[in-house]
């Protein structure tokens, strides 16, 4: 059930209609919701429901364990065993196709490798998110941020609650599970923001990621030698413009879908190709992964406390780990790599300290500078994310000295671009001033303004309607 | 609020609704949505916002915005008409007599299918070249449409040399189907196609589309339409993984597996078939891979059959099967595979349904040689196309392996539905 369909909008205002009938009864509230999230995950592939309650209830007994321990020994026992456990789970279903693939083709170059068999498991959708759901519920409870006692039916709740549990954003249980404590309040809905989150989110998605990504990004991604440099450069800035408006689109419908029901997600994008430099970007991008890679991975490999050397690997590290969750393949690697040297070399470019250097980076010229440099360096990173092989990176790089004209540059694929990319740079006080302005309007008219937009939008969009881009993750 | 959004969304996309729940898969679900979204368009049809909808899609389309191919062929051909010049279907060639590439080389679709499997597949071979364009969507007429089910599918990989192209003028090679031919398959030829100047390539595939649902994509509206103005010399099709599912045929639910279901089937890939061919292209029909969960696996092989069924029929189309470059020795379902020379490669990809580029690259790498052989070496003997049968010894006809002589196993199906994939 994708979010852009009639399925997802029957099945969320029937959900939305019961969840706020019942909002008095607050166990009964959060049973329901848990109940639609099995059923939203279930009408993808059912069989995969078993393994979705298994992780959220393991990670829900395990944080009591953690909670009630005696010991910080104690503590962190079950921490780490019930991280290795959430591992395992997440590196055999997404990993093994990868390291049975890597394995014979290594093999193959010292011999005949053996005949295999077996098959890869088939990936289960969001695995990546709801596991590391698990793991933030273990983190969380073992830095004593839980301060209440975890409750099952809550655990579940926070592992697969529907707006969030197919490509995130990945909520900490920190700041979930209070929301689960108290009851709702129909009362401080923003209901104007969190439509206009819904219809800024199909906007992205509907017309600019799709229209993209059929128009310009995958006749060049898929025969690179049939286009010049013009083509490919614009392929390439309208897959960064694609990948943004996909991923920021769906995050945007799940925050605005959550709001309805009464409960806040956490800001996922931050116009991230406004940064200038690859730390703000990262503020920026995927702010929920970065911010959980952050603080599981990289501060407890020691952050920048152990020295430049150390904070350098740990840099890459973390990177690196980043760039294989988001896909089992090398190219995804290569994709986290070049984002760990960006930060690596932005570390060591910010320590020189020599005056003249300092005052220039504080000048505007700089900073514009700086922001087209990071944006090219970041669409660098996108070709590796977007080829399926190192073979086909190469080739679309190469065709950048190929000369041609821009033949897919039709006007609305123009358009679109120009809305992806430029869209970021729109200031927020004008979401907020006609959030205030729209809270202005009868209400009747309200619900016709979406009504009539929601229409606008499926019409101006592609036929179809494409995968999210991170549902693969 | 609500009541506003619910109303103006009724008003504005209730031809839209009603267009969905006709799209669904029979079940529940349909059997209520259908009768209601009927009411509600019927009842706000005299407001007529439908039309004000429509107008805008063409105004759309006419803007260069849409990408539905069918409504933009509509549009263009009524641009034309308004300029009184020849409708697109004139300018694309489709009435064309036919100038089969392969009509006249093809000796066999393959010697190894089981007894009575094929039946007369070839005979008549030059009759089918010219079969005008108004008899396409004629179901009832379509060749193979009455054929008798066949038993199994042959495993042959034989493919009649073409005649040669000409120099300066490229063969055209339509790509044609849903995501199997979409997936791998698709992107392998073309990559290697846009180096060859012999071979000019025609996208006409589109992914989670099929035969059996005519209602959620029309092949026969579409597939003009993205041919435009192209007519093809050669047409590869690779359709029919989404195509295990029942339907609905006059207010009836025809479900999957039974006769009824069976033979409709039959008659919409007969009518696809007699379409793609209708300009003189040739036709190569690449059988569907096995797939890695037995359900979908049965119902993939049984897809097979009455594909099988009617390309054996038609004189223009060639059965090719490439399970032998994909599947194990028993013809079933790898993942990984370990070429001769040692080399380890995935063939599949890790949804145990499409291709994985390395497994595609495979087929592609027969085809190409088919399309476009290399040129005949002066001491290579020199023989007929039209005299010689499918996997002869000629330098230019692509037959890798041997085939067994015997016929195939026979496996019990099961009729069990399931969802369609991608």
């Amino acid at each position: 059930m994708l979010f852009p369909t009639v399925e997802y909008a029957l099945f969320f205002l029937t959900v939305l209609a019961i969840a706020w009938s019942l909002y008095r009864f607050k166990t009964i509230h959060k049973l329901f919701l848990l109940l639609a999230s099995y059923v939203f995950y279930g009408l993808w592939n059912w069989s995969y429901l078993p393994l979705l309650i298994g992780i959220s209830l393991f990670s829900g007994l395990v944080a009591q364990r953690i909670q009630k321990s005696p010991t910080h020994r104690t503590r962190k026992a079950w921490l780490v065993g019930g991280v290795i456990v959430c591992l395992s789970t997440l590196g055999y279903y997404k990993y093994t196709s990868f390291l049975m693939t890597t394995m014979l083709q290594v093999w193959s170059r010292f011999g005949t490798p053996p005949h295999v068999e077996v098959y890869s498991p088939l990936l289960p959708l969001g695995v990546s998110f709801f596991v590391f759901h698990a793991i933030s519920l273990l983190g969380d409870c073992y830095r004593n941020k839980v301060k209440e006692p975890v409750k099952i039916a809550d655990a579940l709740l926070y592992v697969a609650f529907f707006p969030q549990l197919i490509a995130g954003p990945i909520l900490r249980a920190s700041r979930f599970l209070p929301q689960l404590a108290v009851k709702r309040n129909p009362n401080a809905l923003r209901i104007n923001r969190a439509f206009l989150l819904i219809v800024g989110g199909l906007f992205k998605k509907v017309i600019v990621s799709n229209m993209l990504a059929t128009r310009l990004v995958e006749p060049v991604f898929a025969v690179p030698q049939s286009y010049g440099a013009w083509d490919t450069l614009l392929a390439i800035y309208g897959y960064a413009a694609q990948i943004y408006c996909d991923f920021s689109g769906y995050t945007d419908i799940a925050i605005g879908c959550a709001l309805l029901l009464g409960y806040r997600f956490p800001r996922n994008f931050n116009a991230p190709y406004t940064a200038a430099d690859p730390q703000e970007f990262w503020r920026r991008w995927h702010i929920s992964l970065s911010t959980w890679l952050r603080d599981y991975l990289y501060f407890p490999l020691g952050g920048s406390r152990k020295g430049s050397l150390r904070t350098y690997l740990n840099l890459m590290i973390t990177m690196l780990l980043g760039g294989l969750w988001h896909g089992a393949a090398w190219t995804f690697v290569a994709w986290g790599g070049l984002h760990g040297s960006y930060l690596v070399v932005h570390r060591l470019w910010s320590q020189i300290g020599w005056g003249p250097l300092v005052r220039w980076r504080a000048t505007t010229g700089w900073k514009w500078m700086a922001r087209i440099l990071l944006f090219h360096a970041v669409c660098l990173g996108w070709v590796f994310f977007r080829a399926s092989t190192f073979d086909l990176a190469f080739q679309v790089l190469g065709q950048l000295r190929v000369p041609g004209a821009a033949t897919l540059a039709t006007g609305p694929v123009v358009l679109v671009l120009f809305f992806g990319l430029a869209g970021q740079w729109m200031p927020a006080r004008w979401r907020n001033g006609f959030e205030v302005e729209m809270g202005r309007w009868p209400a009747l008219a309200r619900g016709a303004a979406v009504a009539v937009a929601i229409a606008a939008i499926e019409m101006l969009g592609p036929t179809g309607v494409a995968p999210f881009i991170y549902f693969q993750f | 609020m609500v009541a506003g959004f619910v109303g103006v969304s009724l008003l504005l996309e209730s031809d839209g609704l009603a267009h969905w729940a006709d799209r669904l898969e029979p079940g529940p679900l349909r059997t209520v949505a259908v009768p209601a979204t009927l009411a509600i368009e019927k009842t706000l049809a005299p407001l007529g916002v439908g039309g004000v909808r429509e107008a805008a899609l063409k105004n759309l389309a006419r803007v260069g915005w849409s990408d539905d191919e069918a409504m933009l062929a509509e549009v263009a051909s009524e641009t034309q008409a308004g300029m009184g010049k020849p409708g697109r279907a004139d300018s694309a060639g489709h009435n064309s007599p036919g100038n089969s590439a392969c009509a006249t080389t093809l000796a066999s679709p393959g010697g190894n299918a089981e007894p009575g499997a094929s039946g007369n597949a070839l005979a008549g071979a030059a009759s089918g070249a010219n079969t005008p364009a108004g008899e396409v969507s004629a179901f009832a007429h379509a060749p193979g449409a009455n054929a008798s089910l066949a038993n199994s599918v042959p495993k042959t990989l034989a493919l009649a040399p073409l005649p040669p192209v000409e120099p300066g003028k490229p063969r055209v090679v339509a790509l044609a189907g849903d995501s199997m031919m979409a997936v791998g398959l698709s992107a392998t030829l073309m990559r290697q196609a846009a180096s060859d100047k012999n071979l000019h390539i025609v996208k006409a595939f589109k992914s989670g589309t099929g035969l059996a649902r005519p209602e959620v994509y029309n092949w026969m509206d579409e597939y003009p339409a993205m041919l435009g103005a192209e007519k093809p010399d050669v047409v590869i099709v690779a359709i029919g993984a989404n195509d295990g599912q029942g339907f609905v045929v006059d207010h009836k639910v025809l479900a999957y597996g039974t006769d009824a279901w069976r033979q409709v089937y039959q008659d919409r890939l007969a009518s696809f078939l007699a379409m793609v061919s209708a300009g003189g292209a040739c036709v190569v029909w690449v059988a569907l891979p096995p797939m890695r969960v037995p359900v979908y696996d049965e119902k993939i092989a049984a897809i097979n059959r009455i594909a099988y069924t009617v390309v054996s029929q038609s004189p223009q189309a060639i059965w090719w099967n490439p399970v032998s470059l994909v599947g194990d020795e028993q013809g079933k379902f790898r993942e990984f595979e370990t070429e001769a020379n040692g080399q380890a490669m995935r063939v599949r990809s890790t949804d145990g349904i499409h291709l994985s580029d390395e497994g595609a690259g495979k087929l592609t790498a027969l085809l190409m040689k088919w399309l476009d052989p290399p040129p005949l070496k002066p001491s290579a003997p020199i023989h007929s196309p039209a005299s010689q049968p499918a996997a002869s010894s000629s330098a230019n006809a692509v037959a890798p392996e041997p085939q067994p002589a015997a016929g195939h196993k026979r496996h019990p199906r099961k009729t069990k539905s399931q969802t369609a994939k991608g």
